[in-house]
C-alpha cells in the first residue's frame, strides 16, 4: 500500500513533467524549422503567401509595454497601501481578497469589460484598449507581489528610519520600497510574463492589424492574436508563421519567468 | 515644518488609498458594465437563458445551457485528473524528493503554469488530437463504449477534439495551480506532529493520509476551488480544441462548447444587438460562476493561515 | 525640570540631585493591546550621562526605552498612558510633532539596520531630512559622524559602497553614526550590542563612553557587566515595574532590594 502509493506519486510527478517536455519538444521541433529571418523582418502576409511576423513582433512589445508602464505603479503604489497602511480599517482587507479574485479571474472577462466600457464607445478596436486590458491584468499581479515583499521587509527597518524622524512616505519610498525592490520586479517580470501570451483579452480590444501600425488608436497586431488565427487557418504558410511565434512567446514567457526567479533568489538572498 | 511633512504624509496615504479603492472599482466596474451590456437578453430570455439549449443567430433564440455544461463538464474532467497528479507531485516534493531535486522539480511543474494558454490550444489541436484519436479514442470507444451507463459517454466517431479532450488539456493547465497550493498547505504541518506519527510507526502514506491531508483539509480544497477557478475561465486553449459545436450531447467524445470559448469564437462576428446582449450575459455567467469559486478558495485559505497564525 | 523629581519606587542616590534632568517619567502605563506592559512607572534621565536598564527579557525595559520618541505609534495597538517630559514639555500630551521628536531622540537598534543604500548615503539620509547642505558640508558631516563612531578609517575608501556590505560591528557602527549625524540631544539604544562579537562590542563600548560628553545616552542592556562598564546610572526594572534606579555602582555593590540583588548575583529565578 505504502509502497504503491508512493510509486503513484512518482507517476504523477514524471506525468507532469512529462507534459512539459512534450510541449517544449514540439514547440522546438515545428517553431525551429518555421523561425527564419524573415519573420523578423516582413509583415504577416495574406493568406498563401510567405512573410513574417514582424508588425506582431512590435505590437505585442509596444502592448506589453504601454500595460506595464500603466499598470506598474499603480500596482505598487496599491501594494503599499495594503502592506503598509493597511493594519487597521475595512478596506485593506476587502481590497485584498477583491484583488487575489481579479488575479485568477478569466481574462476573457476582462476583455468584455474594457470592450463594454470603452471600444463600445469609441466604436473601434484600438491599441490602447489593448493596452488598458493588459494593464487590468498587470495590477493584480503587481498589487500581491508589492504587498507580499514590502511586508518581508522587516519592521525594525522602518523603525530605524522612522527614530530618524523621517516622515512616512519617505521612509517607505526610500527606504523599504528600495529594500523590497528585487522582489517588487520579480512581480513586474511575472506581470510581464503573464500578459505576453495573453490572447483572450485582446481579442475584443486591440484585434489584430494585417499590416504595420504604431498608431495606438488603430487596432494593432500582436503575436497572440496572429498566432490563434494563422492556426487556426487551413494555410500552411500561415500555420507556419504561427508555431514560428508560438515558440517565440513561449521562449520569452519562460525566459522572463527564470530570469525574475533567479533575480528573486539571488537579492533576496543579500537582504 | 511639522504641518507639511504631516500633510505630505497623509497626501501620500491618500493617494496610495486610491489606487488601493482602484481595484474595488474595477470589480464594480466588471459587474456593472456585463449587467447593463447584458440588459436586453436578460430582460427578454429571463431565466430561461439558463436552461435553453437554443442558440440561433437567426431566429435570434439563445440560450446559455450548452455552453454552462460544456463549461462545468471540461473543469470537471479537468479536476478528476488534475487533482489526484497534483495531489501526488505535492506528496513527492514535500516528502519523497531529496532536497536538491525539490527545486528544480518544483520550478518545472510551476512552469507549465506559465506556458501561455494558446500555446496549450496549438499544441492540443496539432499534436495531442490526432494521438488521442488515432490511439486512445477508439481504445476508450471499444472498452468503455459497452458498458451500460458510462457507456454513453463515449459514444460516436474517435474525431480527436471534443470536450474529453479540452478536459485532459485543462486538467494539465490547472495541475501547477493545484500543486503549488498544496506543496504549501503539506509544508506548514508541524514537524513535531508528523514525527510523532512516524515514531508510531506509520508509513509515509499513512502519515500523509491520516496526518498531514486532515490536518490541510481545508487549504487542500482551497487550491481545488483555485483550480476549478483558473479551468472555469479558460479560454484559448479550451477554444482551440472544443469543437465549438452548440450542441448538447450525452458523450464526452463529441464536440460541444464552453462559455469563453463561445465568447472567444463568436464575440467580434456577432451581428445584432440581441446576439451581442446574449453573449455579453455569458461573460456574466461566467464572472458570477468564478467569482464564487475564487471566493470560495480565498476563504478556505484563509481560514487555514488563521488557524495557523493562532497557532503560532 | 531642575527640581527634584519624587521618585514613587525608590529614591536615587544623592548624585542625582546634582544632575540636569532631560527627561522625566511620570506615573507612564503602557499597553500592547490588552497586556499592561509597563505599571506606574517614575524615573528620571540625567542630561550627558549614560543610563541603563536591566532585567530580566519582558521586564519592560525595552518597552520603556520606546516611549521615549514614541515608536511605539507605528503600531495601532500600542498605547501609552502617563507623562514624559522632554525638555519641559510633556511629548505624550503635547502636539508636538513626532518626526521632530524624533529627530532629535535618536535611536540605536539590537540588530544591525543599515538601509538599502551607499554608505554615505546612510548617513546623509538623516541630515538631508532637516537641513539642506551643500556638497561639501554634508561630505564633512559624514566624514565627522563616521569619525565619532569611529568607522572612518574603515570606510573612507568605499563610501559608495552598499551599507549592507559590512561586517555585522561595521554596520553596527554606521547605524551609530546615522544617528549622530542629525546631531540629537539624545541618544537611545536597544541593546546594541547584543548581536556582536566580543571585539565589536568593547569598541562600541568604548564609543558610547566617548558620546557621553556631548549626548544623554538611555541604554537597554541585558548584559549586567555591559551596564557595571559603562553607565552612570542604573535601573532594574521586573515585570513591567522600577525595582530600583540609582548610581550605577550602587545598584551593583550595595542593592536596596533584595530583588536587585538576586538578580545581579544570578540567584535570579
Amino acid at each position: 500500500m505504502n509502497r504503491f502509493n508512493l510509486f503513484m506519486s512518482l507517476v504523477a510527478t514524471a506525468f507532469g513533467l512529462f507534459w512539459l517536455a512534450w510541449i517544449l519538444w514540439t514547440l522546438f521541433d515545428a517553431g525551429l524549422a518555421a523561425v527564419r529571418p524573415e519573420v523578423f523582418t516582413q509583415m504577416t502576409p495574406p493568406p498563401g503567401n510567405s512573410g513574417g511576423l514582424l508588425n506582431a513582433i512590435v505590437g505585442s512589445l509596444i502592448m506589453a509595454g504601454g500595460a506595464t508602464l500603466l499598470g506598474t505603479p499603480i500596482g505598487i503604489l496599491a501594494g503599499v497601501y495594503l502592506a503598509e497602511f493597511g493594519r487597521r480599517g475595512w478596506l485593506a482587507p476587502t481590497t485584498r481578497f477583491i484583488n487575489d479574485i481579479l488575479l485568477s479571474a478569466p481574462s476573457i472577462v476582462i476583455g468584455l469589460f474594457v470592450y463594454e466600457a470603452y471600444v463600445f464607445h469609441v466604436k473601434h478596436f484600438s491599441a490602447i484598449a489593448g493596452i488598458l486590458a493588459l494593464a487590468l491584468i498587470v495590477i493584480p499581479v503587481v498589487i500581491r507581489t508589492t504587498e507580499n515583499m514590502l511586508k518581508l521587509v522587516p519592521d525594525s527597518l522602518r523603525e530605524a528610519a522612522a527614530a530618524l524622524g523621517a516622515p512616512q512616505w519617505k521612509i517607505i519610498v526610500m527606504v523599504t520600497l528600495r529594500a523590497a525592490r528585487a522582489g517588487v520586479l520579480t512581480g513586474i517580470l511575472l506581470a510581464v510574463a503573464r500578459i505576453s501570451g495573453e490572447t483572450a483579452p485582446l481579442l475584443f480590444t486591440a484585434l489584430n492589424n494585417q499590416f504595420w501600425s504604431v498608431n495606438l488608436d488603430a487596432p494593432m497586431a500582436n503575436l497572440p492574436v496572429v498566432i490563434f488565427q494563422f492556426a487556426m487557418s487551413p494555410y500552411e504558410d500561415w500555420q507556419r508563421l504561427a508555431w514560428a511565434g508560438a515558440l517565440l512567446i513561449t521562449l520569452s514567457v519562460l525566459a522572463l519567468n527564470i530570469f525574475a526567479r533567479v533575480i528573486f533568489r539571488n537579492r533576496t538572498a543579500s537582504v | 515644518m511639522g504641518n507639511r511633512l504631516r500633510r505630505q504624509d497623509a497626501a501620500f496615504r491618500f493617494v496610495t488609498q486610491g489606487f488601493a479603492f482602484l481595484v474595488l472599482l474595477v470589480l464594480a466596474g466588471i459587474i456593472l458594465t456585463l449587467i447593463a451590456g447584458s440588459w436586453q437578453s436578460i430582460t427578454r430570455f429571463g431565466a430561461g437563458f439558463l436552461i435553453s439549449s437554443e442558440w440561433n443567430p437567426v431566429t435570434e433564440e439563445f440560450g446559455a445551457l450548452v455552453p454552462i455544461v460544456g463549461t462545468l463538464v471540461t473543469s470537471a474532467i479537468a479536476l478528476l485528473i488534475g487533482v489526484p497528479v497534483s495531489f501526488g507531485i505535492a506528496l513527492f516534493l514535500t516528502e519523497l524528493s531529496p532536497v536538491w531535486l525539490r527545486r528544480p522539480i518544483g520550478t518545472a511543474i510551476e512552469l507549465l503554469a506559465a506556458i501561455p494558454s494558446i500555446i496549450y490550444g496549438m499544441w492540443g489541436l496539432f499534436v495531442f488530437a490526432p494521438l488521442f484519436a488515432d490511439h486512445v479514442q477508439p481504445l476508450l470507444i471499444d472498452v468503455l463504449g459497452p458498458i451500460p451507463l458510462i457507456g454513453v459517454l463515449f459514444e460516436g466517431p474517435p474525431m480527436g477534439i471534443g470536450v474529453l479532450t479540452a478536459g485532459i488539456i485543462l486538467a494539465v493547465m490547472v495541475i501547477p495551480f493545484i500543486s503549488a497550493v498544496m506543496r504549501d498547505v503539506f509544508e506548514i504541518v508541524p514537524a513535531v506532529i508528523k514525527e510523532s506519527a512516524y515514531g508510531v510507526g506509520a508509513t509515509t502514506w499513512e502519515v500523509v493520509w491520516n496526518v498531514v491531508l486532515p490536518y490541510t483539509k481545508v487549504g487542500v480544497i482551497g487550491g481545488i476551488m483555485l483550480g476549478l477557478g483558473r479551468a472555469l475561465g479558460e479560454t484559448m486553449a479550451v477554444t482551440f480544441v472544443i469543437g465549438n459545436a452548440h450542441r448538447l450531447s450525452s458523450s464526452l467524445l463529441a464536440p460541444g462548447n464552453s462559455i469563453a470559448s463561445a465568447l472567444a469564437n463568436e464575440f467580434t462576428e456577432a451581428v445584432g444587438e440581441l446576439y451581442f446582449s446574449a453573449l455579453i450575459e455569458l461573460g456574466l455567467i461566467l464572472f458570477v460562476i468564478t467569482f464564487i469559486v475564487l471566493s470560495l478558495s480565498k476563504l478556505l485559505l484563509l481560514r487555514l493561515a488563521r488557524r495557523e497564525g493562532k497557532q503560532t | 525640570m531642575t527640581s527634584r523629581p519624587e521618585l514613587s519606587a525608590s529614591a536615587p542616590g544623592e548624585a542625582l540631585a546634582r544632575e540636569k534632568i532631560k527627561i522625566e517619567v511620570r506615573n507612564l502605563d503602557f499597553y500592547y493591546g490588552k497586556f499592561h506592559a509597563l505599571k506606574n512607572v517614575s524615573l528620571v534621565i540625567p542630561e550627558r550621562r549614560i543610563t541603563a536598564f536591566i532585567g530580566p527579557s519582558g521586564c519592560g525595559k525595552s518597552t520603556l526605552l520606546r516611549t521615549f520618541n514614541r515608536m511605539y505609534a507605528l503600531y495601532p495597538s500600542q498605547e501609552a498612558k502617563g507623562e514624559i517630559v522632554v525638555d519641559g514639555e510633556d511629548i505624550l500630551a503635547s502636539r508636538q510633532d513626532l518626526n521632530r521628536l524624533r529627530a532629535k531622540i535618536g535611536m540605536v537598534f539590537q540588530k544591525p539596520t543599515p538601509f538599502p543604500m551607499s554608505i554615505y548615503d546612510n548617513i546623509a539620509f538623516g541630515v538631508r531630512l532637516y537641513e539642506r547642505l551643500p556638497t561639501r558640508e554634508m561630505d564633512e558631516r559624514v566624514e565627522w559622524a563616521l569619525r565619532k563612531a569611529a568607522l572612518w578609517d574603515e570606510v573612507k575608501d568605499k563610501l559608495s559602497q552598499s551599507g549592507m556590505s559590512l561586517s555585522g560591528g561595521q554596520q553596527q557602527r554606521l547605524c551609530i553614526a546615522r544617528g549622530i549625524a542629525v546631531k540629537p540631544e539624545v541618544l537611545l539604544l536597544d541593546e546594541p550590542c547584543s548581536a556582536l562579537d566580543p571585539i565589536s562590542t568593547a569598541r562600541i563600548e568604548e564609543l558610547i563612553s566617548e558620546l557621553k560628553s556631548d549626548y544623554t545616552i538611555v541604554m537597554v542592556t541585558h548584559n549586567m557587566q555591559q551596564a557595571a562598564r559603562v553607565s552612570d546610572y542604573t535601573a532594574y526594572m521586573y515585570l513591567g515595574e522600577i525595582i530600583e534606579f540609582d548610581v550605577t555602582d550602587q545598584i551593583f555593590i550595595t542593592p536596596k532590594k533584595k530583588q536587585t540583588e538576586d538578580y545581579i548575583t544570578g540567584r535570579f529565578g
